[in-house]
């Protein structure tokens, strides 16, 4: 998700028992994706080089018209197809909607509560507080790099999961990585779907989440599964999530600015930005 | 997490401004390498901090992007397959704001830079492709990764498009030039550009 916040137990699970799920789940083919294929080939083969296939698909498109070339251009079509088509977005109007709400909640809400924090604490407090949200939510990192056969991934996470417990004073510290240089595996539930095959199928903006898509929110369902913090009585979670979402958002002020300036339509600037970052995370 | 995904929208161009070449830096990373150490000598340039020429700053840096960036190669990858379509005039047109637009957007950035460390992780060479690979290392403890894909023409390597953490700049804009021109006419397009660059800061 986009910025992560809590959701009642009960919305989660209307998600899951919701009928198009089912629907979607018929439409979505199950078949090894590139990023598997690759991950496991690459054991025995030589890793096929990842920027070329994010570079095919500027080239594809060049070499589809007519246009003289000038260098000669690369015919090999990787999996830039998906990037090139982007992602389906058959509720765009509803998730104009939630973008706008995201928009006005973001600059009349999150960002003044934010920029009162900024000017209370500092940034490295602010930092290790993120270092420590960013361990709770180790085992969600541990059982999806192993579920995508990432064993030694899943091993450093438990690793620096432990030491950063320890080491780190309840994981404020990410001693793991700044002192031991522990290789992260930075592994979601929705990039495990999509590892083993799982297209976005459609992309979803929901009001206060933020970005997603059908395959990620089932991942966001699934990961809150792993989260201790699901299972906090309701006032420590009331508390603990709006503190962790502002944290997040006042190491973030700018950002989303910057990404309006720099667009002609913000939306599908952010819709765009969202499935490319998520389909790179799959494929590292 | 996806915490970082509007993080490559934002620094899309932030260009390589610190040192840290690897000795075994070929070619494309060192001209790279020319450009940003240019660009960071004019903003550190004590005689050119004086807000009463800051227009001549801003040109400057302009000017030594221009000698890095392939525009057209830029706009035409973005517009894709209505590229085909535009007149040369329009062609010509559509650069320039399209160069307007990205160049504006990186000088506001870059006055915002503030010593961001940057490592240059290597490149790879294809015939007349190459990708140099960099990650920038940012005051809260986070790498960002970054691709520039260069061409060569000549003897000099031009840059066709960035990639920040798999977000490409010309993908991202391909996507928005798209879901306009599938709604509404190019000329709305145009119009589009020109209205943003009438409302921005210059």
């Amino acid at each position: 998700m986009g910025i992560n916040q809590g959701i009642p137990i009960w919305i989660a699970l209307w998600l899951i028992a919701f009928p198009g799920l089912s629907a979607a789940q018929a439409i979505v083919q199950f078949y090894p994706s590139e990023a598997s294929q690759v991950y496991f080939q690459s054991e025995t083969d030589d890793p096929e080089p990842a920027p070329e296939k994010i570079e095919e698909s500027s080239t594809q498109v060049a070499a589809a018209n007519p246009e003289p070339q000038g260098p000669e251009e690369s015919t090999d079509q990787a999996e830039s197809e998906e990037l090139e088509v982007g992602i389906s977005d058959p509720f765009e109007p509803l998730n104009r909607i939630s973008f706008q709400f995201n928009d006005k909640l973001y600059f009349w809400l999150l960002k003044p509560v934010a920029v009162g924090y900024k000017a209370v604490v500092s940034q490295e407090y602010r930092v290790c507080f993120r270092n420590f949200f960013e361990n709770l939510i180790a085992p969600v990192r541990v059982v999806n790099c192993a579920l995508q056969g990432k064993f030694k991934g899943a091993g450093n996470e438990t690793a620096r999961f432990f030491i950063n417990t320890t080491l780190g004073f309840f994981g404020f510290f990410d001693q793991g990585k700044d002192k031991f240089n522990i290789d992260q595996c930075d592994e979601d539930f929705g990039q495990t779907l999509g590892f083993w095959g799982m297209k976005p199928v459609f992309y979803l903006e929901w009001p206060v989440l933020g970005s997603s898509s059908l395959r990620d929110t089932i991942g966001f369902v699934g990961d809150m599964a792993l989260d201790f913090r699901t299972y906090l009585t309701r006032p420590i979670f009331a508390i603990v999530r709006p503190f962790e979402l502002e944290n997040e958002v006042s190491l973030r002020i700018g950002q989303y600015e910057d990404l309006k300036e720099a667009a002609i339509d913000p939306y599908v600037a952010k819709r765009d930005a969202y499935h490319q970052y998520r389909n790179n995370k799959i494929m590292e | 997490m996806n915490r970082n995904f509007l993080f490559p929208m934002v620094s899309a161009f932030l260009l390589i401004l610190g040192t840290g070449v690897p000795s075994m830096a070929g070619e494309p990373t060192e001209q790279i390498k020319q450009t940003t150490d240019k660009i960071l000598s004019i903003l550190a340039d004590p005689n050119l901090k004086n807000p009463a020429r800051a227009e001549e700053r801003k040109q400057s840096v302009r000017r030594t992007i221009d000698g890095r960036f392939d525009w057209e190669e830029l706009a035409r990858r973005s517009l894709a397959q209505y590229w085909a379509q535009r007149t040369p005039d329009e062609k010509e047109e559509f650069i320039q704001l399209y160069r307007e637009l990205l160049a504006r957007t990186y000088l506001n950035k870059v006055q915002d830079y503030s010593g961001e460390t940057v490592r240059y992780e290597g490149e790879s060479i294809e015939g007349n492709y190459a990708t140099v690979k960099v990650r920038i290392l940012t005051s809260k403890n986070t790498e960002i990764p970054v691709d520039y894909r260069v061409m060569k023409k000549g003897s000099n390597w031009l840059v066709y498009d960035i990639s920040i953490e798999g977000v490409s700049l010309v993908n991202n804009y391909r996507s928005q030039f798209n879901s306009i021109l599938q709604k509404s006419t190019y000329q709305e397009l145009v119009k589009k550009l020109k209205d943003k660059s009438l409302t921005e800061k210059p």
